[in-house]
Order: structure tokens, then sequence, then C-alpha cells
């Protein structure tokens, strides 16, 4: 499902105009990285996608529906979002009951969420974990519950809000195992980090916002290449990226194996 | 004698069945900087409430062992007593301010008011402590009103104008951004070099190995592994057990194995990567 | 975002200046003689004659106006129509529904309910938005008051906007995952639960934190404390505070002699 965002602004109450002038378009089955600084604007952004935030001036369309017209409700059988923290969620006594909440909102057959819970739960390693109290878990699995909550829901869109933060070496590669499998179902996922070392591992395509306007916007190999324009919005490139460089490679290199593989090609032309 | 004295400290918190910490030993010296690594759930944010008096005199449960700090024994200190020689600031700074106070620079200064710090002495105590970690154009904000890496240098700020012997931090630069992580390492190791101890636990692996003096591996409650932070951060222990490191290292690591990377150590930061390729 | 989340507003006025205990009596004293006055028109009077004017001579009219009636006129109105209805009072009836006989008895005394209401909350409101909460808690704990009791007073005053923003978060959550937050009543009442239980429970975590943090910052240390502001008690400031005083036991007294 495509996401079109046309002249998007956005001026809170109180006078901020955090997003001022954005348009973009994300294709169906894309994987968008957005970064920037804080207050740059990402969150207010993505809030736009489910209908949480209207438009001051501009529109955001979801597949043919306009977020303008469309309740959040009904947004939300599009557009599934894993908010950063888990506990400003979880309500339920058991995972499994808490994972079932929102295909059962979105009026599902019970054969339909019953397979649908049963995939989230799988995919986030929680199988084992349904008749756990979310509050017994640690931190890292509440994450993972309020991921499979979202996923569960079946929405061709799925935007993460921050995912990695707080979370250990394995809960990150749980999580990036879950977006590659979004990927693979030819889902549309959209995810705000700051985590640039993930960002750089798990996405195609790259938006750094500063201030409320698109600084860069392309594939990742192009965005981390430029890091004065990154630094504007106070994103240091990934770690290889900056080896890289520093090596004189000639391609801007993203992860491991792109690293080695230029590694390789300098060392053969010596 | 050691600044630290952890000795077989093992603690249970009230109704739980397993230990949080099992049987550890650790000596700290005076004005050694320290980093804590380890996966979620490893006992990091345990082993912090301790040095800081808060396991077990604020959580209760079980301790055995002996826990000495500047001189104190926490089986014989009250925690009042405690928290003047040792200051913590942890993860979540939004729950650390006080609520009490209106400005930036009435929260720094309520440590001092709760400790009968005189008011002509205050003021100056306080401008220094924002300045240095430049946060003195924040003193008349509202700490709501600030983002998470600013409050989360506000939260220690509040502890370095304590002036504690011991500062204990628990992942005091999760919400900062690359320029605020550095600017906050490079306060931390100037406190270090003028004679405070820290003991930190971070997961921002390059950063450790560019401040920290050693590095204290935790694991399912117990000490997997210690040493200088190089030697703990490329160790393949430390692989093995999930623990998170720098890319430079997994990377290098891998190049080693195809022959592309000459040293014997591996690197842990950018400036250890550069060297060892261009040779 | 939220620049403001604490009720007071800096201003300087001669509201501010006073000394914190000498409004909080000011506030109880309004309330009082509201409730104990004998006299019909004696709410509506505090209102108009004083409660408004302190509002100008605060400086605050504006935030009083604009987001504090908002609270207040919505309360008083509700209770205004509870009274009005279901007070079985009086015989002269003006109006009639259902079996609900409103009297011009029965309208009288609920008018005089919701002005004290109105009187008695925007005593409260005009004192937090003149009182700077931590002058306000030094200035309690120097006169005894236990400093344990005193940060609860204070840090509930600025905890609840901050709730009041965190269940933002919680709505715009469980919105996301298809709760249907506004169509009927009866939706309405089932998002209850996904509602309230993450706000109580991350409400629970956040008080165990902040209790460590500021027991960290020597909150319970046995020495004794100090403050950053040295907090004015002028001579102006006792003799406001026995005034009103007085005029309370007047009140009291004028009750008790005229029923």
């Amino acid at each position: 499902m495509k996401i079109e965002i046309n002249d998007l602004r956005f001026t809170y109450p109180t006078g901020l105009e955090a997003l001022q002038g954005i348009s973009l378009t994300i294709e169906s089955g894309e994987q968008v990285a957005i970064v920037g600084q804080n207050g740059a604007g990402k969150t207010t952004l993505v809030r736009h996608f489910n209908g949480l935030l209207q438009p001051t001036a501009g529109s955001v369309l979801i597949g043919d529906w306009d977020t303008k017209i469309t309740s959040v409700a009904k947004l939300a059988s599009r557009v599934g979002y894993v908010f950063q923290n888990p506990d400003e969620q979880l309500f339920s006594k058991d995972v499994g009951t808490e994972v079932k909440f929102g295909p059962r909102n979105l009026g599902y057959s019970k054969d339909k969420t019953d397979e649908l819970v049963k995939r989230a739960l799988t995919l986030t390693e929680l199988s084992d974990k349904t008749e756990t109290n979310p509050y017994d878990l640690s931190p890292t699995w509440r994450k993972m519950v309020a991921l499979a909550s979202v996923i569960s829901m079946d929405t061709p869109i799925v935007i993460f809000d921050e995912p990695t933060t707080g979370q250990d070496a394995l809960s990150i590669a749980r999580i990036a195992h879950v977006i590659a499998e979004l990927r693979r179902e030819g889902k549309t996922v959209v995810t705000i980090t700051h985590d640039i070392d993930f960002c750089a591992e798990n996405f195609e395509r790259v938006i750094a916002l500063s201030e409320g306007r698109i600084l860069l916007d392309g594939v990742a190999a192009n965005i981390f290449g430029q890091d004065e324009v990154l630094a504007q919005t106070y994103v240091d490139p990934p770690q290889l990226t900056r080896l890289g460089k520093k090596l004189g490679f000639k391609e801007t290199v993203r992860n491991q194996e792109e690293f080695l593989t230029s590694l390789r090609g300098t060392s053969d032309s010596e | 004698m050691a600044f630290i004295n952890l000795n077989n400290v093992t603690y249970k918190y009230p109704l739980t069945k397993t230990p949080a910490l099992q049987n550890i030993n650790l000596q700290v010296n005076e004005g050694e900087f320290v980093a804590i690594v380890g996966p979620n759930g490893a006992g990091k944010s345990t082993l912090c409430y301790t040095l800081a008096g808060f396991v077990p005199h604020f959580f209760k449960g079980e301790i055995s062992g002996t826990v000495e700090v500047a001189g104190m024994d926490s089986s014989k200190s009250t925690l009042d007593e405690w928290v003047l020689n040792v200051g913590l600031a942890f993860q979540n700074p939004f729950n650390q301010i006080s609520g009490a106070k209106y400005t930036v620079f009435e929260e720094i200064a309520f440590g001092l008011e709760n400790t009968g710090v005189p008011r002509n002495e205050m003021k100056p105590r306080v401008e220094e402590a924002m300045k240095l970690t430049d946060i003195s154009n924040l003193a008349d904000r509202s700490p709501y009103s600030l983002s998470g890496g600013q409050q989360q240098r506000v939260a220690l700020t509040s502890i370095l104008v304590m002036r504690p012997k011991l500062l204990v931090l628990d992942e005091p630069t999760s919400q900062m951004d690359p320029i605020g992580t550095r600017e906050v390492f490079g306060v931390i190791r100037k406190m270090a070099e003028g004679g405070m101890t820290v003991v930190m636990v971070e997961h921002k692996m390059e950063w450790i190995a560019n401040f920290a003096d050693r590095v204290v591996a935790l694991k399912d409650g117990q000490v997997l592994m210690e040493g200088k932070p190089n030697e703990v951060l490329t160790s393949e222990l430390l692989a093995e057990n999930g623990f998170g490191v720098s890319r430079y290292t997994s990377t290098t690591r891998e190049a080693k194995k195809q022959g592309l990377w000459k040293k014997e150590n591996l690197p842990v930061t950018l400036d250890e990567a550069v060297e060892g390729f261009k040779k | 975002m939220h620049e403001r989340l604490s009720f007071f507003v800096k201003r300087d006025s001669a509201l501010h200046h006073l000394n914190p205990l000498t409004k909080i009596v000011l506030a109880l004293s309004i309330i009082l003689v509201s409730i104990f006055s004998p006299w019909y028109w004696t709410s509506h009077g505090l209102l108009l004659v004083v409660i408004v004017p302190l509002v100008f001579i605060g400086k605050v009219a504006n935030e009083y106006f604009t987001s504090a009636l908002r609270l207040i006129l919505p309360a008083a109105g509700f209770i205004f129509f509870m009274q009005a209805f279901f007070q079985p009072i009086g015989q002269t009836v003006i109006f009639n529904f259902w079996f609900l006989d409103i009297t011009q008895e029965s309208l009288l005394f609920a008018f005089r309910i919701a002005t004290r209401i109105t009187v008695m909350i925007s005593a409260f409101t005009l004192f937090l938005l003149t009182t700077h909460p931590s002058e306000l808690m030094s200035d309690l704990t120097r006169r005894g008051l236990p400093p344990q009791f005193a940060y609860v007073i204070i840090s509930t005053l600025q905890i609840l906007p901050q709730m009041q923003a965190k269940a933002q978060t919680i709505i715009a959550a469980q919105r996301s995952r298809g709760l249907d937050t506004e169509s009927t009543f009866f939706k309405r009442i089932g998002s209850v639960v996904p509602l309230v239980s993450p706000l109580v429970f991350g409400s629970l975590v956040e008080v165990e934190e902040r209790a460590i943090a500021i027991e960290a910052r020597g909150f319970t240390s046995k020495k004794a404390k100090t403050s950053l502001y040295e907090i004015s008690d002028r001579s102006s400031d006792k003799f406001i505070r026995w005034g009103l005083v007085i005029l309370v036991i007047i009140s009291i007294v004028l009750k008790l002699w005229l029923s």
C-alpha cells in the first residue's frame, strides 16, 4: 500500500511549526528509515500516517484513503503503529489476550484472528509465553509483546517508533528479524530510529529530517556518504561507513558484506 | 584497601526465586573509571543499586557478602549517610526529575537544599556544575519541557553538584545524540581524573573503549570477565554470550578469518580499526 | 512541547510576592467564608468583589479566564442542573419536566451551590497560579511540616499535568490498535481498561523510580535543610493572615448566631 504525502504542514497548538512542507511518496513494500535529531519532526510525521494527527495544511493519502476524512479506528486496518514505550499500551492479563486485542478490534473472524495471533507470536519468539502476564516479563520481552500486538493486525503498513531503544544485542537481532520477515511478506515498513548502525543494516531507503523539513531522502548508501549534511541533524554515519571512508574506499559501505568486499578490492589492487 | 570492595555478594529481590547477583567480587580503586556491560537481565542495574546503597536498604530482599564503599560498610550504614558519598543517576531521565521544582536551576539545587548546604554556597556550586555539563542555557527552563537527552544532562548535573566520591551511572546517555554522548563521556572522564570514582553501565562500546579504564562484563548476575577495555570487548567469550560488540570488532573478526586483518588484537574503536587496516 | 507542566505562572505581582502560607490562608478563608456565611449573596459577592479583582492583581487573568474557567464552569453547570432538578424543596413550581418539578426555591438553591463551587475551585486555582511550588515546599518545611508530606503535596500538583500528557500517549497507542474511543457510549465504556491500566501500572513504576531519585539526592538526610531562595514573610503577611482568620471566625459565629 502506497503512502502519499503532499506538502504536509503541521503546527502544534503552542505555535511550534513541527512540519514545514513535507512531500513524500513511499511505495508499497518499501523499507524506510527516518533519522534526525530530537525535535526534527520524526514522530510528528509518522503520527499523520494513521490519523493520530491531522495536517494543518497539505494531505496524507494511505492507498486511496485520505487521513483527513478517515477515522483512526478505520485507518488502523491499514497502518499498524508500534509505540516507543510498551508500558504505554500493554494492559491484558496475559500475552495471548494482549496480542488478540488489535485483530479483534478490526473485526476479523475468530479463525483468522487465531491464525494471525499465532503467526505474530511465532515471529516474535513469544510462543512459549502466551499465558504469561506481560508485566512479569523483562522490559526487553515486553517490547516484543508490543511488536506482536501490532503485527497481529496484519496491516499492509507497519510503523516502528525507536524500536531498538533500551534493547540489548539479542533483542535488536530479534527486531531486525521481524522487520526482514515483514519485508518478505511485501509489507511497507517505516521506522524512526537513532540507531544508525541498525538503520544501515536493515533499511534500503533513508530519510533524514531536520527542523520539520526533509534534509536528505534516498538510497542508504548515498545518504550515509554525505556526512557533512547529516551532521546538520546530529547524525553520525554508521561505524563501517566511517571506517570505509577513513580507509579511502571509493564506494560508501553500509554493512559488513559491503565493507569486506571493498576491503578485498583495495588489498587486491595493492 | 580498595575504594569499592564487594566480597562474595549475592542478592535476591523480595518475592523472586533466582538471585539477581551471585558471588560478585569487585575491587575498584579511587579515581578509576569502570564500565559495566552485559545483556538485559544480567544484573547491571542491581549492581548499580548495590553500590549506591539502595540494595538492600531500599529494596529489602536478602543479601550476603560484604559491600564496602569509601570506607563505609553497607551493613552498618544507613541510606541517608550512604548517599552523601555516592551519587546515582539512572536511565529514565523523566522519572529522575523531582517534580518539586519549577526550573532546571532549582532542580539541580534540590540535593544541596536537602543536605543542608548554606545558601551562599549553593548558587556558585549549581552554576559551576551546569557549566561543566554545558546546560547553563537551560537554567530557567522547566525540567519537564526538555528533550530526553537534555533531561539526562540535568539528572547527571543534579548528582555531580553534590560532589560524591563515587558516581554510579546506569546508561546515562541512552537518549543522547552522538555529539551529546561524546561530551558527557568527556565530562565523566574529567571527573575521574579529578579523583572521583566512576562506575557506569553503558552499551556504547566504542565510547567505553575510548574513555574507561576497565570493563566488567556481567551475565546472569555473575562476573563473566573483567579487564582492560580492548581485551574484554574483543574477547570471543563476549561474542559467544550474546553481548553487543562494536561493528569494528565484529567485522574485523570476520576480516581476520579471511586473512584481511593481520594484527593479533581486534579493534573496538574507529582509530584502532583504521590503524590496524592501514598497516 | 509542554513548556508549562505546572500550574504556576511566573509573574511580578503583589500576589506573587505574598508569603506562600498567606496565600494558603487566603484561599482557605475565601472557601470557609463562602461555606459559613449566613447570607444568600455572599458567594456571588466573593466571586465578583474578591476573586475577580485578585485575578487581575495577580496578573493571571489570561490563564484564569481561558484555561481555568474551562474546567470550572462545566463542573459548576453540572452541579447547578443536578441541584435544580433533584432538590425536593419549595412549592413554587415554575417548570415541569416529566416527573420532575423545578421550583423557584430549588433554582435559587442550585444557583447558590454552583456559585459556591465556582468560588471554591477558583480560590484554589488562584493559589496554584500564583504560588511557586518549591517556595511553598521550602516555606512549609521551614514551619515544621514534615518534608515528605510537603513533597507529596507539591509533586502531586506537578504530576497531574504530566499524567494528562501520558494519558494522551496511551490513548494514541490504543487508538492505533483499532480501539474505538469516539463512537458510541458503550464502546467508550469498553475502552476504559486498555486506557486506565497502563496509566496505573506506569505510575507505580514511576513512583518507585522517583523515590529512588530523590533519595539519591539526600531527601531523607537528617541534616537541617536549607533553601535556595529566601522566602519573604513580612509583617504585612502576618497582618493579612490574622485578619483573614478573624473574618472566618466572624462568619462562623454569625452562622451559629443567626440560625
